[in-house]
């Protein structure tokens, strides 16, 4: 790939620009809150609370008087550590049974299939809620029910991946040559079976954040004060005909993460073949 | 018999000057309407949470009361401006003077909506029913504490006695809790009449209760045996309540506005003054009875330190609370009791906030200043669990503040939340430090229910001088004595931090301009039979 | 053809089964001991004697091994019998039918809306020729998506209810009660009918029928809204399942924010009290929804296009 052909490919796509650029921002917050707030998430100051978006609080001030920014930026560690772990869930999990599931094949085969059809035919909401009311609150739990359903997802897409990599030739040559099954499944077959699963990854990322936020406003996440982007959401509700900014502005951040994910997902998932041509 | 009934009208005088200190904006505030009161109407009203079970005899938060209240009838009421209990169902009554006896003389004609008497066989009834209800009744297990038994002494004559006094029982009989239903009612398991078949006396008959949706009354025609308190003699003004289940406080005022609703309740302390300048009439009157307070478990191993219960007392600034979370309706607590409680108590001055002490109880405690800020022992964090119900609006904002508060001193809260249905079966699992909440009821012997090891014992306590002074309390009929009782109770829970008061419930009710005349009773719930619409 | 439609059937038989199975692991055998949940879960049991958990162990058979267990309840689901609500008492089915109504009214107007949205983008996003256009309107599938339901929900309310007072923001009285939900709900359902319209048409539009047609002098619009239109509606089917199971769980955060009642309201307020037999009822009924669904579509493809008799696999999400 030229410089100046990334380049061009960079300048055509402004959005996807600004949505690394958003994606970027929100990671950065996630693991360095300090980057971009000095004020304390959990403590404020009563004698200005509910104050409107203003230069010294640009998100303003909740009903406590905390700096609404601070608990979006602290919020997002949350949030996103709860999306981190559910796509992992979903991708570790489902990735281990797709590759069993393709490179055993047979019965086994099918009734990994037969059963990641029946995850998929429960409404995914519906069966992070069921697995909510077994495990109960909190926000690993909502990750962890987040990503369970995601599994199936995974195993279908690493399934297809396998099957289209195990009659490959390099494959043949790596078992012709004496290897066993393990050694010929990490070292060959998952490799190269990978990369769509990857995609789907980042794809299934911006649902992920959805998902965990709906949990996370139904009251199902971590207990208050914690900031949790959909909690905090629905912690201004009571104020929607008071601080129009309380539910606003955490809702504005959710999607524009989601947004930004979306965008760069699909910019993963065709768009990159581009430059590497 | 008579002296006894003289000395109840004296302790009425007493409630009545702690009532009118701080009483309520109720009178007057609904009066303005052109026309004249009518007969007839539909009236909405938004209820802030579920009710969850529409029997008044189970029940004990605020918004499943206001739909049952209006079901049932009481023996007597009791008057809110001056305390004194007057004839409803009962015309007249006797007390013994140690207060074991009570003797009810009912007026006699009145009818549950099934057409069968209210006689005193249905007295009977109902009070054995409550007792076998048990724990499905808190407020009825203590209202009925050491009951003997009901003696039908004649068709209208009921004997109620206990095998020990029970002075507040006289009280007790006004509050929704002891209003009388049918046998038809009281002959079925608490779990069969919560949402059904639910037949009392009262004004208005349910014709449905769908869970989180709405409670549907109608009017009893040829009702005529009211309070004597209420204005209006024969059947209430309206034809119909809808009782809607709104639990957003946004979406409730919302709801007021745009004339969905012709009333709401809880309304949040955030909204009132968008309501007040919209031309809505707000109706408020403090609830008497347990403040909002931190109630200890005693049984754990950090709150059982009384120098840690009393350091989290001075650690909460009560006026930091009212001042940010609530509104000028709202006061902070000067007690264990509230300040329109009978025999109330101001102890103000313990309750002010003193940081530096509480650092110093809990250095002297062997906590000393940790990592982040929060006190150790032992490798040991200060760390406390608080359980709370989301009944009322502010409390998630308030107890955020106390955690913010309490972290000053060193000590760190954490919050679980519950519903205001489980909330007394978490209690009783006991797998928490402080318990958030309060209770309303006018009579001070509602600190017994709350702190006398001989009841249902949510704080664990084991207390032997605290439990004479609440049974003297009970047992005692002379009124000044009984207040003497009571004050020392309020002292001692205080003084030992079994609870830390912090505000005391206001009752604030949104009514469009439409309403007439919906009035609060004496223990702040609400009374819709003289209530009429323009 | 008969065949097709028994196996279909069976296929359906089958996902319930598992959906129930699924449910059943997942509430009953994960958390150890969901008598206990259930005991304390309900407001109803003030103290939970011994003897109550006994009770409860019997009535939803837990007192038998595993595997009898098991059978019991799915011999009882099997009859409509789900059991009974730990909260209020009654029986499952009941309070999911009592239910359904106010839900079935959401949901059709969101769909119907979502229909409509998603199409109308769809086709006009395809057939314009200006490219700022199409590229606007391509756009807004991928920002309906991103919205988190909750908020877009309550920008309305404070929007078109609280500062313009337009319409109610409560409650389940009356068409107008449906207007701002039906929206919140078809917002994200339309963005993803409006994605896979679209792309469908481009689809059918290259196809060399489509050519031909237009090079025969066929008018672009007829080519567009007759040709390809009926070839491109058939992909859009396929999601119909994902569809209805999108709407019911999008039910559950709607009606919360809308204070309407409805099997949404259920759901929430089952997860919060951990109402074990409620939960189970409504994941089993969901997967009904999502199968019954997909049958329906089963059935019409064929009438739409002759030549499909095994419709695509049921794609989820």
């Amino acid at each position: 790939m030229s410089r100046r052909a990334a380049a061009r490919f960079w300048l055509r796509r402004p959005g996807l620009v600004l949505a690394v650029a958003v994606l970027v921002l929100v990671l950065l917050s996630a693991f360095f809150p300090g980057l971009f707030t000095g004020r304390d998430p959990l403590s404020g100051v009563p004698a200005e609370r509910l104050q409107p978006p203003s230069l010294h609080h640009p998100f303003g001030t909740d009903q406590l008087g905390r700096d609404l920014f601070s608990r979006v930026v602290h919020g997002s560690a949350l949030s996103l550590k709860a999306t981190s772990l559910a796509v992992a869930v979903g991708l570790v999990a489902g990735s281990a049974l797709g590759l069993l599931a393709g490179y055993v094949g047979g019965l086994l085969d099918d009734v990994l299939m037969r059963i990641a059809d029946v995850l998929l035919a429960i409404p995914a909401l519906l069966l992070s809620l069921a697995l909510v009311t077994a495990l109960g609150f909190g926000t690993v739990k909502v990750a962890v029910a987040v990503g369970v359903t995601s599994v199936a997802s995974f195993a279908r897409i690493m399934r297809a991946e396998v099957l289209r990599v195990r009659e490959a030739t390099f494959v043949e040559a790596a078992r012709a040559s004496g290897s066993g099954p393990l050694p010929v499944l990490l070292r060959h077959v998952l490799p190269n079976a990978s990369g769509p699963v990857l995609v789907y990854a980042a794809v299934e990322f911006g649902t992920v954040v959805l998902a965990v936020s709906a949990l996370s406003f139904l009251g199902y996440g971590a207990e208050p004060p914690a900031p949790e982007w959909g909690s905090l959401v629905s912690g201004g509700r009571d104020y929607l005909a008071t601080a129009w900014w309380l539910t606003t502005l955490p809702g504005l951040t959710i999607a524009a993460t989601v947004l930004a994910a979306g965008r760069v997902s699909r910019a993963l998932d065709g768009e990159t073949e581009e430059i590497s041509r | 018999m008579l002296g006894s009934r003289r000395s109840y009208a004296v302790f009425g005088l007493v409630t009545a000057l702690s009532l009118a200190a701080t009483a309520c904006s109720s009178s007057g505030a609904s009066g303005t309407g052109s026309s004249t009161p009518h007969s007839g109407g539909h009236l909405t009203f938004a209820l802030a949470s579920d009710p969850i079970c529409v029997d008044p005899q189970q029940q004990g938060n605020n918004d499943a009361i206001y739909p049952a209240r209006q079901l049932v009838d009481s023996l007597t009421d009791q008057d809110p401006k001056t305390g004194k209990i007057v004839p409803w169902l009962a015309r007249s009554w006797e007390v013994s003077k140690d207060a074991t006896t009570f003797t009810f003389h009912l007026r006699g004609g009145a009818t549950f909506s099934d057409g069968t008497p209210v006689d005193a066989r249905a007295v009977k009834d109902n009070f054995d029913g409550i007792v076998r209800l048990g724990a499905k009744s808190v407020l009825g297990a203590s209202y009925l504490a050491g009951y003997r038994g009901t003696t039908v002494v004649d068709k209208n004559t009921a004997r109620v006695t206990f095998k020990a006094p029970n002075a507040q029982f006289l009280q007790a009989t006004s509050t929704f809790t002891l209003g009388l239903l049918a046998r038809s009612t009281t002959r079925l398991p608490a779990a069969k009449r919560c949402t059904d078949h639910i037949v009392g006396s009262g004004p208005f008959t349910l014709v449905d209760y769908t869970p989180n949706k709405s409670v549907e009354e109608r009017r009893r025609a040829g009702y005529s045996w009211g309070s004597s308190l209420w204005r209006k003699k024969g059947p209430a003004y309206l034809e119909r309540i809808s009782f809607k289940v709104v639990p957003e406080s946004g979406v409730r005022t919302g709801s007021l506005q745009s004339g969905q609703a012709d009333a709401i309740g809880g309304v949040a302390p955030q909204d009132e003054d968008g309501l007040k300048a919209a031309g809505f009439t707000l109706l408020s009157r403090a609830n008497p009875g347990v403040p909002f307070a931190l109630t200890a478990n005693t049984a754990r191993p950090l709150t059982r330190d009384a120098r840690v219960r009393q350091a989290i007392q001075l650690g909460v600034n009560r006026k930091e609370v009212v001042d940010t979370v609530l509104s000028r309706r709202y006061q902070p607590a000067t007690s264990a009791l509230a300040s329109t409680t009978t025999a109330y108590q101001n102890l103000g001055d313990r309750l002010a906030y003193a940081p530096d002490r509480a650092r110093k109880l809990l250095d002297e405690a062997g906590w000393k200043p940790g990592p982040g800020g929060i006190r150790v022992k032992d490798g040991q964090k200060l760390s406390l669990k608080v359980v709370w119900a989301t009944n009322f609006g502010p409390n998630q904002t308030a107890l955020e503040l106390i955690q913010q508060q309490l972290k000053k001193i060193g000590v760190q809260i954490t919050l679980k939340s519950t519903s205001i249905g489980d909330y007394v079966q978490v209690r009783q699992k006991g797998d928490y430090d402080y318990a958030w909440g309060n209770t309303t009821r006018v009579d001070p012997d509602i600190l017994r229910t709350s702190f006398s090891s001989k009841g249902l014992n949510l704080s664990r306590l084991h207390d032997s001088a605290l439990d004479a002074v609440l049974d003297e309390q009970s047992a005692t009929a002379d009124a000044a004595r009984r207040a003497g009782y009571a004050a020392r109770a309020q002292a001692l829970v205080l003084e030992k931090g079994y609870q830390v008061p912090v505000f005391e419930l206001t009752t604030v009710v949104g009514v469009s301009g439409k309403v007439h005349d919906l009035d609060f009773e004496a223990s702040s719930r609400l009374q819709f039979h003289d209530t009429w619409l323009s | 053809m008969p065949r097709y439609l028994v196996q279909r059937l069976l296929q359906a038989v089958f996902v319930l089964w598992a959906a129930f199975t699924t449910s059943f692991v997942v509430l009953y055998l994960l958390p150890g001991d969901p008598v206990s949940i259930m005991a304390s879960g309900g407001g109803d049991t003030n103290d939970v004697s011994p003897e109550q958990i006994a009770e409860l162990k019997q009535v939803y058979g837990f007192d038998k091994p595993l595997i009898e267990s098991y059978g019991d309840r799915l011999w009882h689901a099997l009859r409509g019998d789900f059991g009974i609500s730990v909260q209020s008492g009654d029986p499952v089915t009941r309070l999911i039918a009592d239910q359904l109504p106010a839900t079935l009214q959401l949901t059709s107007a969101a769909l119907l809306l979502a229909v409509v949205l998603g199409a109308g983008v769809a086709l006009a996003a395809t057939y314009t020729r200006r490219r700022w256009l199409r590229q606007t309107l391509l756009s807004l599938p991928a920002l309906g998506v991103s919205a988190p339901t909750f908020w877009v929900g309550l920008i309305l309310v404070q929007l078109v209810s609280f500062r313009w007072g337009l319409l109610p923001a409560i409650g389940n009285e009356g068409f107008r009660s449906v207007i701002l939900p039906a929206i919140t709900l078809a917002v994200p359902t339309s963005a993803v009918i409006a994605q896979v319209f679209a792309k469908s048409l481009r689809t059918a539009l290259a196809e060399p029928y489509a050519q031909t047609a237009l090079a025969k002098g066929a008018s672009r619009r007829r080519v567009h809204f007759g040709h390809a239109l009926r070839n491109a509606a058939i992909p859009p089917l396929t999601v119909a399942g994902v569809v209805v199971g999108n709407l019911l769980a999008g039910s559950v955060v709607v009606e919360t924010v809308f204070s309407r009642t409805g099997i949404g309201r259920v759901t929430a307020t089952a997860v919060t009290a951990q109402d074990i037999p409620v939960v189970q009822g409504l994941v089993v009924f969901g997967a009904l929804a999502f199968v019954l669904a997909n049958l329906a579509v089963d059935l019409l493809v064929p009438l739409l296009d002759p030549r499909i008799t095994a419709a695509a696999p049921a794609v989820a999400r």
